[in-house]
C-alpha cells in the first residue's frame, strides 16, 4: 500500500474552504504514485467516483440508469500529471479551469460499437501499444473490441490502484467532506424541528434535498432514509439472517407518535460525500430504556474511538466494540461497524465484514484515512439506536467532521 | 409510491420478463448476471435503493433461462415478488467471493454454455469462470437493450406516471422564478417538488441553469445568480416506479426579447416531432436540425426512455448507429431541441414522444412560453 505524509502527524491542518487547485495537484500525485506502485502505466475510468477523484470534475449525479450513457470518463498516464477527461454536455463545467484545454475532449459513448470504435483511435493516440492498463469497466461494446482497446494484453483492475490513492484524503479533500457534512447537518436540523406525529416519511426528505440544494450541495447521493423500527426483530421485515433490515425505503407513510426513526443521508460537494445517521423519536420523550439504549451505543463508539489511531487496524476496532458489547458484535450482519468515505459514499475499509478477520487484521490504518463509524445496539421494545459518527485519523487519535446532537437521547 | 414499498405489478413483471426472455433465446445466453440497477428492476420488479450515479459491476442478479428462475440481491423480502422465494435471495455482500459461491449454487450455473452480463470488471472477469465452470461469458446488455426498448403498455403507463411529477416539479420550480434567486435554489425547489409528489429519487439534478448569451451551451455565470433578462432552461428528471420521466422548458425573466428565437424553437420542433414516425430512420432526428438550420446541440438530441435510459442514443457522435435504428411502435423517446442566438441565449425544450403505429404522440404537457405571455419577474 502507497504510503503518503500528505497530512500534519500531530495536528491535522484541515482549511475552512478547500483549495481545488491543490486538491486537483495533489489527488493526481497520489493516484500516479499508486499507478507507479502497481505498475500500471494507464487508467482508464469510467465510474464516477473515480472520475471525480481522477479529475476533479464534479457535477450533479444522475440516476444509475442514465449515468452508464451520460457520463464523463477519463484516461490517466503516469508521466503525464494532467489527465485527460472527456465531457459530456454540463458535467463537469467548473474543472475546466484546471484541466488544459487539449486534454478536455467530446463526450464518449463507450455503450456502443460506433463509439467504441472511436474510443479505440482515441486509446490508440495517447497511449502506447505495450503500455500495462488498468481499467475499473468494461462495456460489452468495450468487450467485443477488447483486441484493439488493449493490444498489450487484457487490462488490469484499476479498483485497487484508485483505492490505494484514494485511502488517504489530502487536507483539501477533508475540507470537501466536512463541508459537506455542515450542509447536510444544517439541512437536517430543520428537517428534526419539523419531527411530528402525520408529517409524512416522504415530507422529510423533501425538506431536506431543498434545503441541501439551497446549502450548495452539488449532489443528493442517497435516497433519505427514515426508517422506522420494528417494535420487535420478530416482527420486523423478514431477512436472510434473521437480523434487522436496513435500510428500507421511504414511503408516504404517516409517522405516529413513538416512533422511533433510524435516518441516513448523503450529499455531495464538490465531489466529495458526507453521511449522516441518528436515531430520532417523533413527538415523545426517551424512555429510560430507550436513553440506556443510548447509553449503551455510546460507550461502544467510546470503546472504539479510544483505539482509533494511526497504526490500528480494522481488527482492533471490531475487537473494542465487541467487547464493549458484551461479546457480541454491535453491527447488522450485512453491514460493518465502519466504512471508509470520500468520493463514494462507502469505501475501504470495511470493518468486520465478510471479508473476513485477516482482511480485517490485516487492514492498518494511516493518518489522514476518514471512516465512518456506524454501531447498533438493539433491544426488543426499544427501537434500537444507530448513529454515525465521521473521524479522520491521526497520528495519536482521531478528529471528529461529525457536528450533531444526539436529541432527544442522551444527557 | 403508496404507503408500504411493493413490487411491481404483475402484468408489469410478466410483460417485462417475456420480452427479456425472448431477447435471452435470441442471443442464445443461458444465464443472465446482470449489475445495472434498470435491468435488475426489469426482470425482478423489485425496487431498489437509489443511489445517485454510476456503481462498479457486481451480480446482483440472475436470470436461469431454462426455467425462468430468479436469484436476486437482497437481504431482505419487502418489495419482493412472491415469484422470487425467500431461498433464491441472498444478502448483501463485500466479499466478491461470497457472491461467486451464491452463483455456483444456482440451478443451471453448472452447465451453462453461454452466461451474458450486462457490464463487468476485470476482477469478476477472473472470478465469474468460478461460478459457472463450462460457460462462455458474453456482453449480455445487447440482450437486454433489445428487451427495454419497446415499452409494453404497461410499462407506458408507469412512464406517464414519471413524466407527471416531473411535469409539477418543473411547474413549482417555475413559479419561484425570479430575478435574485439563484440556480441551485431552484432546483433544490424542483427536487423538494418531487419528493412532495411522492418520489425522492432524482433521474437528473442539473435542475435550472441560466443560458449564456455569449456562448451556444457554457454556463453563463458562476455563483447561478439568476439576472433579469436571462433566458433559464429547466430540466425536471425522476425516477418514479424505477421508470425515467423527463421535461425541459426554458422562461425568460424580465425583459427579453427572445420571441424569434422562440419561434425558432417551434420550428424545429415541429421538423423533430415529424421525425418520431414509425419506420423512420433515428438518424431522422439529426436531419431535423439541418432542415430547420440549427447547428446541432451539445447534447444528445434524443434518447430512449424506460428503466433508466434506452436505445437510442441519438447524437452525431453516434451517426452509423442512429441511421442503422429504425423507430418502431412502442418506443419512448425523450427528444430535445435546442437554439442559441449570440446576445439572447438559449432555448432548451425537452419532451418525451412515444412512437404509435398512427404517429408520434407526444406524452409532455408542460406549458410553454408564447408571444401572448409575458417575461417572468
Amino acid at each position: 500500500m502507497t504510503t503518503f505524509a500528505t497530512v500534519d502527524s500531530s495536528a491535522i491542518d484541515i482549511p475552512d474552504l478547500p483549495d481545488l487547485t491543490r486538491m486537483y495537484r495533489e489527488s493526481g500525485a497520489r493516484l500516479r504514485a499508486a499507478m507507479a506502485d502497481n505498475g500500471v502505466d494507464a487508467l482508464i475510468l469510467l465510474g464516477n467516483g473515480n472520475v471525480v477523484y481522477a479529475t476533479g470534475a464534479s457535477w450533479p449525479l444522475l440516476d444509475a440508469g442514465l449515468s452508464h450513457v451520460e457520463r464523463p470518463v477519463a484516461i490517466v498516464l503516469a508521466d503525464d500529471k494532467h489527465p485527460h477527461l472527456f465531457l459530456p454536455f454540463r458535467e463537469g463545467a467548473s474543472s475546466e479551469s484546471r484541466i488544459p484545454a487539449d486534454h478536455l475532449h467530446p463526450p464518449l459513448y463507450l455503450e456502443f460499437d460506433e463509439g467504441v470504435e472511436h474510443f479505440a483511435r482515441v486509446v490508440a493516440d495517447l497511449i502506447p501499444g505495450d503500455a500495462t492498463v488498468a481499467v475499473d469497466e468494461l462495456t460489452g461494446a468495450m468487450r467485443r473490441a477488447g483486441d484493439r482497446l488493449f493490444p498489450g494484453g487484457a487490462p488490469s483492475d484499476a479498483a485497487p490502484v484508485v483505492g490505494a490513492a484514494k485511502l488517504v484524503k489530502t487536507p483539501d479533500q477533508i475540507a470537501c467532506i466536512r463541508r459537506a457534512c455542515r450542509i447536510t447537518e444544517a439541512a437536517v436540523v430543520e428537517v428534526q424541528k419539523a419531527l411530528a406525529p402525520g408529517v409524512r416519511q416522504i415530507d422529510l426528505s423533501a425538506q431536506f434535498v431543498r434545503r441541501a440544494f439551497e446549502l450548495g450541495a452539488t449532489a443528493n447521493m442517497l435516497e433519505a432514509i427514515w426508517q422506522v423500527m420494528p417494535v420487535s426483530k420478530a416482527e420486523g421485515t423478514w431477512t436472510t439472517h434473521g437480523d434487522l433490515a436496513l435500510p428500507l425505503l421511504t414511503t408516504e407513510r404517516e409517522l405516529a407518535r413513538g416512533d422511533v426513526l433510524w435516518t441516513d443521508v448523503s450529499i455531495t460537494y464538490n465531489g466529495f460525500c458526507s453521511d449522516f445517521g441518528r436515531t430520532w423519536l417523533v413527538g415523545d420523550e426517551p424512555s429510560p430504556r430507550q436513553h440506556a439504549q443510548f447509553h449503551q451505543w455510546r460507550d461502544i463508539l467510546d470503546a472504539v474511538l479510544k483505539v482509533t489511531k494511526a497504526g490500528a487496524t480494522c481488527g482492533d476496532l471490531a475487537r473494542a466494540a465487541i467487547a464493549a458489547n458484551g461479546g457480541r458484535k454491535p453491527w447488522l450482519p450485512h453491514f460493518y461497524l465502519g466504512h471508509g468515505i470520500g468520493t463514494n459514499a462507502a469505501e475501504m475499509p470495511m470493518i468486520g465484514t465478510d471479508l473476513g478477520q485477516e482482511f480485517d487484521d490485516n487492514f492498518v490504518f494511516p493518518v489522514g484515512m476518514v471512516l465512518v463509524l456506524e454501531p447498533v445496539v438493539w433491544e426488543d421494545g426499544t427501537g434500537g439506536y444507530r448513529s454515525e459518527e465521521i473521524v479522520v485519523i491521526t497520528q495519536d487519535g482521531f478528529v471528529s467532521l461529525t457536528d450533531y446532537p444526539y436529541a432527544p437521547y442522551g444527557a | 409510491m403508496a404507503l408500504e414499498i411493493l413490487p411491481d405489478a404483475r402484468a408489469l413483471r410478466s410483460g417485462r420478463r417475456e420480452r427479456a426472455l425472448a431477447q435471452m433465446e435470441a442471443h442464445d445466453l443461458d444465464v443472465l448476471v446482470l449489475g445495472r440497477q434498470a435491468n435488475v428492476r426489469y426482470l425482478s420488479g423489485a425496487p431498489q435503493l437509489w443511489v445517485a450515479g454510476t456503481r462498479p459491476f457486481g451480480p446482483i442478479c440472475a436470470v436461469v433461462r431454462s426455467t425462468g428462475e430468479i436469484h436476486l440481491n437482497s437481504t431482505w423480502d419487502e418489495g419482493i415478488p412472491d415469484d422470487i422465494p425467500h431461498d433464491h435471495l441472498y444478502g448483501l455482500a463485500w466479499n466478491p467471493m461470497t457472491l461467486i459461491d451464491v452463483l455456483r449454487g444456482i440451478d443451471g450455473a453448472a452447465t451453462a454454455r453461454r452466461v451474458g452480463t450486462d457490464a463487468l470488471t476485470p476482477s469478476f472477469a477472473k472470478l465469474l469462470p468460478m461460478a459457472f465452470p463450462h460457460a462462455e461469458l458474453v456482453d449480455g446488455e445487447i440482450a437486454m437493450r433489445a428487451a427495454r426498448r419497446i415499452k409494453t403498455p404497461d410499462e407506458v403507463a408507469a412512464l406517464h406516471g414519471a413524466l407527471r411529477v416531473a411535469e409539477d416539479s418543473l411547474a413549482t420550480a417555475v413559479r419561484e422564478l425570479h430575478a435574485g434567486t439563484t440556480e441551485q435554489t431552484l432546483t433544490g425547489v424542483m427536487l423538494e417538488a418531487q419528493a412532495a409528489g411522492g418520489v425522492s429519487t432524482p433521474a437528473t439534478q442539473d435542475g435550472a441553469w441560466v443560458t449564456s448569451r455569449e456562448h451556444p451551451w457554457r454556463r453563463a455565470r458562476s455563483g447561478g445568480r439568476i439576472e433579469s433578462g436571462d433566458l433559464v432552461a429547466f430540466a425536471a428528471g425522476v425516477l418514479a416506479d424505477g421508470y425515467v420521466g423527463e421535461v425541459g422548458r426554458t422562461w425568460p425573466v424580465g425583459d427579453v426579447d427572445a420571441s424569434a428565437l422562440y419561434d425558432r424553437w417551434n420550428g424545429l420542433w415541429d421538423k423533430l416531432a415529424a421525425a418520431c414516425t414509425p419506420g423512420r430512420r433515428a438518424s431522422g432526428l439529426l436531419s431535423a436540425y439541418e432542415a430547420a438550420g440549427e447547428p446541432l446541440p451539445p447534447m444528445p438530441v434524443a434518447h430512449g426512455l424506460g428503466l433508466g435510459f434506452d436505445s437510442p442514443v441519438v447524437t452525431p457522435q453516434l451517426r452509423a448507429t442512429a441511421a442503422a435504428e429504425i423507430l418502431d411502435p412502442g418506443m419512448v423517446l425523450a427528444v430535445t431541441g435546442y437554439v442559441w442566438q449570440d446576445g439572447v441565449g438559449a432555448i432548451f425544450g425537452r419532451e418525451a414522444v412515444l412512437v404509435t403505429t398512427e404517429g408520434p404522440e407526444v406524452l409532455t404537457s408542460s406549458p410553454s412560453w408564447s408571444h401572448a405571455g409575458v417575461g417572468i419577474g
